[in-house]
C-alpha cells in the first residue's frame, strides 16, 4: 500500500501543484527564460526592487573585456521574504552577488534567479531577516 | 409723514423688522441659530460604539471633484471630445485644499506641469521608465493616500474587534489594512502605504508612511516624492457624514505641510453595496497593444 | 491560460481513463479505518488537532469570531493519487512517508533533472511559504472528501461551443508555454493580472498563501493577499444582486449555521477563467463553509456543483492555520510593476523576427 501511494505520488506531485488550481502556478518559467542558456555571474547590485508580481534585482556585470553590462535578474514575491524579517534595507547597492539562473530567450539581458548567492557561498535571503530589525508587534495597550 | 397711520406702521414696520432681526439672531428655548459664518463646526456630534471606538463602520463616498484636480478647476471637455461628445466632460470643481494652493517648491512646479502634458501618455517597453509616463489612474493603478479617498467611488469601512481596520474602495479593488497602535515601520514601500492608526477621542487618526513615489494626488499631474508622509484624522459629524482630513508632507516637494478636508457621505440606499470595477482590462490595449503580433 | 489550458485539457481525459479504471476495480474503504471523512459535504465536528473541544468565541454582537490573518498551504494534493485507496494515513509513519514524498516532489531547491525542469523550479524554497510542504494535519491524502474516491466526479461531455473555446484556450496556452504569446488578451487572468488567488474556491499554491477575514456588524470580509480585493458579504440576508450584474469574483452572500459560515456565490461573469476550471457560469454553483475549530484553525469546506461540467457535485476541505501576529499579511499589487507581460510579448516579437516561432 505504501509502496503504491508513494509510486502514486510521483505520477501526480509534477502534473499539477498539489491543491493549487491550475491557474495559480502563474508562472512556466520556460516560456520565458532559455533552459538552454544557463549563466553563471557575479557582479554588483545597483538596486533592488521589492516588488509584485517579481522582486528585481539590477546589477552591474563586468565582462571579459572589462566592460560592464547591466542585468536585471528576477525573483519571487518579496511578501515571503517581509514575512522573514527582511526589508528592503536587507540587500543594498553595492553589495556583490552571484547569479544562477537562465537567461531570457529572446537574447535580452534578463535572468530567472535560479540561485542567489553571496560570494561566500551563503545563500541570499536564507533564513530570517537581520536581528535587531525593529519586530511589528503592536504595542501593548 | 402726516397722518397717524401712517407713523403707526413704520413703527409696525420696524417693529417687524426688529423682532424678525432678533428672532433669527438670538437663541430661544428649543430653537438653535444658525451658524453666523459658514465655516462654523457642525453640532457636535459622538457616533455610536463599537468595543469602546466611535464606529466607522459603513460604506462611504466623497463628493468633491478632486480627483481631477485639487485646486480650482473649471469645466472642460476632457480627451477626445470628437469622439466622447458631452460623455468625456469633466465637471467644474472647488479647491480642497487650505488656502486654496498647493505650496510646490518652484523647481517642483515644473515636474507638476510636466506631468500634466503627459497625463495620457504610456511608454512600458521598457522597465526602467516603466513609470515615467502618464497618470497612475489612467493606467487603472493604485491611486494612494489620500487620493482613494476622493475617487468617484464608494469605499467601505470594516472596523471589528481584530487589530486591523480595513478600508475597501471601490476602484480597481484597492485594499489598506490600518494597523492599530503598531509600532514597526514599512518594511518596504507600497503603493497603498503603509498607515497605522490611533484614536484620539472621537477621531481615528491614520499616519500613512512608505508609498511608492509613482502614485499621483490627482489628474492634473499633482505628485509627491518617496518622502511623502499623510497623516488622515476621519472624524464623524453626525449619522450620516464624516469628516475626512489630510495633511500631507513631503520636503523633497512642497515648501511646507498642506492640508485637504472634504466630508464623506454614508450611501444610504436600501441594499447598497461596493460593486467591481477592475479597470485592467480596459488598459490592456493602450498599455501593450504596440507589442502584439502583427496580422 | 498558460500551462492551466493543457492541464485543464489534460486532466479530464486522465481523469476519465483513471475513473474507468476504478470503477472496473473498485475496492471498498478499508473498513479497519476509524477515520474516514465523512462523504456528505458537513465540516467535521469541531474538535482541535488534540482531540479537546474548543470552545467557539464570539464578536461583541454575537457572531463567531473568525477574525486574524490564516494561511492555507499544504501539500497534501487536491485528488488523491492515482491507485490508492487509502483516503487517511492512520499511522505516523505512512504519513511521514506520504510528507517526504510530496515535499521532495514540490521541493525548489533541488537541481536535478536536467536544464528543462530546473528553469521551471525558480525560485528556491525560501521563497516560497514553507507551509506548503506539510500534508494537512488529519493525514488526509485528499483534500477531495466527496466523492469517496478522494477524486473529482468524471466530467460530462463538452459541448461543441464549449469544445472550441477550450481547443482555443489550449492553443493559446500552447502559444505561451512556447514563449510566443500573440496578444495579451490571450494570456491567462494571473498573468494579466486580473484575478489571481482572490477567485473562489480558495486553494493552495506556492506562495502568499494569506486570507485576511475582518468582521463587523452584518458583515464578514475577506481579503486574500493574492490579489488585493476585499470579499464583503453581507450577512443581513439581503437578495443577490440582480442576474444581470456580473462580477470577476461573483457575488456572495453570507448567513450562520450555528458557528460555521456559509457563502453562497453566483453573478460570475461568463469570461473564460472566472469559474473554477471552466465550469459554466450559468449552471455553476459554490458553497463554502468556514467553521473555526481550534484558536489557530479554520475548517474551509467548499463543494462545487456544475452538471454541465461535472456528473455530481464535488467537495474539499483544506485547513486554514492562524498566523498572525506572528505573520502579517503584505501588500500585493500586481498591474502595476507586471514587467512579465511585456517581457513575453516583446520576447515573442524579437523571436519572430529572427526567424523563431511555427508559422
Amino acid at each position: 500500500m505504501r509502496t503504491t501511494l508513494c509510486a502514486a505520488v510521483v505520477s501526480l506531485g509534477l502534473l499539477l501543484a498539489p491543491g493549487a488550481k491550475p491557474l495559480s502556478a502563474h508562472h512556466a518559467f520556460s516560456s520565458e527564460f532559455d533552459a538552454k542558456r544557463p549563466v553563471k555571474f557575479e557582479g554588483t547590485v545597483t538596486k533592488m526592487a521589492w516588488i509584485n508580481p517579481h522582486a528585481w534585482i539590477y546589477m552591474d556585470v563586468m565582462k571579459a573585456d572589462g566592460t560592464t553590462e547591466e542585468w536585471m535578474v528576477e525573483a519571487g514575491t518579496p511578501n515571503t521574504l517581509l514575512r522573514r524579517g527582511f526589508t528592503k534595507a536587507s540587500l543594498m547597492p553595492g553589495t556583490k552577488i552571484r547569479v544562477d539562473g537562465y537567461q531570457s530567450k529572446d537574447g535580452a539581458l534578463r535572468v530567472n534567479g535560479r540561485d542567489l548567492t553571496l560570494p561566500d557561498g551563503r545563500t541570499l535571503f536564507l533564513g530570517s531577516g537581520e536581528p535587531g530589525a525593529p519586530p511589528e508587534t503592536p504595542a501593548k495597550k | 409723514m402726516r397722518s397717524r397711520f401712517g407713523r403707526v406702521m413704520i413703527l409696525l414696520g420696524a417693529a417687524v423688522v426688529i423682532s424678525v432681526f432678533w428672532l433669527t439672531v438670538l437663541p430661544t428655548a428649543g430653537q438653535q441659530a444658525p451658524p453666523a459664518r459658514q465655516s462654523a463646526p457642525f453640532p457636535p456630534y459622538k457616533a455610536p460604539r463599537l468595543n469602546g471606538h466611535p464606529d466607522l463602520n459603513g460604506l462611504w463616498q466623497a463628493f468633491v471633484t478632486a480627483n481631477i484636480d485639487l485646486q480650482d478647476h473649471e469645466a472642460q471637455s476632457g480627451p477626445h471630445p470628437e469622439v466622447l461628445g458631452a460623455y468625456g466632460g469633466w465637471p467644474a470643481g472647488q479647491s480642497i485644499v487650505e488656502g486654496g494652493e498647493i505650496p510646490y517648491k518652484p523647481e517642483a512646479l515644473a515636474k507638476k506641469k510636466q506631468n500634466l502634458q503627459n497625463r495620457m501618455k504610456v511608454d512600458v517597453s521598457n522597465d526602467k521608465t516603466w513609470h515615467d509616463l502618464g497618470d497612475p489612474e489612467f493606467k487603472c493603478y493604485m491611486p494612494g493616500l489620500p487620493r482613494a479617498t476622493y475617487m468617484p467611488f464608494p469605499f467601505q469601512i470594516v472596523q471589528g474587534t481584530s487589530p486591523y481596520i480595513l478600508m475597501a474602495y471601490e476602484f480597481a479593488t484597492a485594499t489598506r489594512t490600518i494597523r492599530m497602535d503598531w509600532n514597526g515601520e514599512a518594511p518596504t514601500d507600497t503603493w497603498m502605504g503603509w498607515s497605522r492608526g490611533r484614536w484620539e477621542g472621537e477621531t481615528l487618526v491614520v499616519d500613512v508612511t512608505g508609498q511608492r513615489e509613482e502614485s499621483w494626488f490627482d489628474r492634473a499631474g499633482d505628485y509627491h516624492s518617496d518622502a511623502l508622509h499623510v497623516v488622515e484624522r476621519f472624524t464623524p459629524a453626525s449619522p450620516y457624514h464624516m469628516m475626512y482630513e489630510a495633511t500631507i508632507e513631503d520636503p523633497k516637494v512642497f515648501t511646507r505641510p498642506w492640508k485637504i478636508s472634504f466630508p464623506l457621505y454614508r450611501r444610504m440606499e436600501r441594499n447598497v453595496q461596493a460593486l467591481e470595477y477592475k479597470c485592467v482590462p480596459w488598459t490592456e490595449e493602450l498599455l501593450y497593444g504596440k507589442f502584439k503580433k502583427p496580422s | 491560460m498558460f500551462i492551466a489550458a493543457a492541464v485543464i485539457a489534460v486532466i479530464p481525459s486522465a481523469l476519465t481513463s483513471a475513473q474507468t479504471g476504478a470503477s472496473g476495480s473498485s475496492k471498498p474503504p478499508e473498513t479497519a479505518q476509524a477515520q474516514a471523512p465523512k462523504a456528505p459535504a458537513k465540516a467535521p465536528a469541531a474538535k482541535a488537532a488534540t482531540g479537546k473541544a474548543w470552545t467557539p468565541i464570539k464578536t461583541p454582537w454575537g457572531d463567531p469570531d473568525l477574525q486574524g490573518v490564516w494561511n492555507d498551504a499544504t501539500s497534501t494534493p487536491m485528488q488523491r493519487p492515482n491507485g490508492s485507496t487509502t483516503d487517511v494515513l492512520d499511522d505516523a509513519e505512512s504519513a511521514t512517508q506520504f510528507e517526504e514524498k510530496l515535499a521532495y516532489d514540490l521541493s525548489r531547491d533541488r537541481r536535478d533533472g536536467g536544464p528543462e525542469v530546473d528553469v521551471n523550479r525558480a525560485y528556491n524554497e525560501h521563497w516560497m511559504d514553507a507551509r506548503r510542504l506539510k500534508i494537512t494535519s488529519d493525514r488526509r491524502t485528499s483534500l477531495i472528501v466527496d466523492p469517496a474516491d478522494g477524486r473529482m466526479p468524471p466530467t460530462v461531455p463538452l459541448t461543441p461551443e464549449r469544445q472550441k473555446t477550450r481547443a482555443e484556450r489550449a492553443a493559446a496556452a500552447d502559444r505561451f508555454n512556447a514563449g510566443m504569446p500573440n496578444v495579451s488578451t490571450e494570456l491567462s487572468l494571473p498573468v494579466r493580472c486580473i484575478i489571481r488567488t482572490d477567485s473562489p474556491p480558495y486553494l493552495p499554491t506556492i506562495y502568499n498563501n494569506n486570507f485576511q477575514i475582518f468582521q463587523s456588524p452584518g458583515y464578514v470580509v475577506i481579503a486574500p493577499e493574492m490579489i488585493h480585493s476585499a470579499r464583503i458579504i453581507p450577512m443581513d440576508g439581503r437578495p443577490h444582486l440582480g442576474k444581470t450584474l456580473l462580477q470577476w469574483l461573483g457575488d456572495t452572500r453570507g448567513h450562520w449555521e450555528g458557528t460555521t459560515l456559509v457563502l453562497e456565490t453566483s453573478n460570475f461573469r461568463t469570461d473564460d477563467g472566472v469559474a473554477y476550471q471552466g465550469a459554466n457560469p450559468a449552471t455553476y454553483k459554490i458553497t463554502e463553509r468556514f467553521t473555526r475549530v481550534a484558536a489557530d484553525s479554520i475548517n474551509y469546506e467548499f463543494t462545487i456543483t456544475d452538471p454541465a461540467t461535472w456528473t455530481k457535485p464535488w467537495t474539499a476541505v483544506i485547513p486554514w492555520t492562524k498566523v498572525d501576529p506572528g505573520e502579517q499579511m503584505y501588500e500585493y499589487m500586481c498591474h502595476e510593476d507586471n514587467f512579465d507581460i511585456v517581457h513575453l510579448l516583446t520576447g515573442a516579437r524579437t523571436r519572430e523576427k529572427n526567424g523563431e516561432g511555427k508559422r
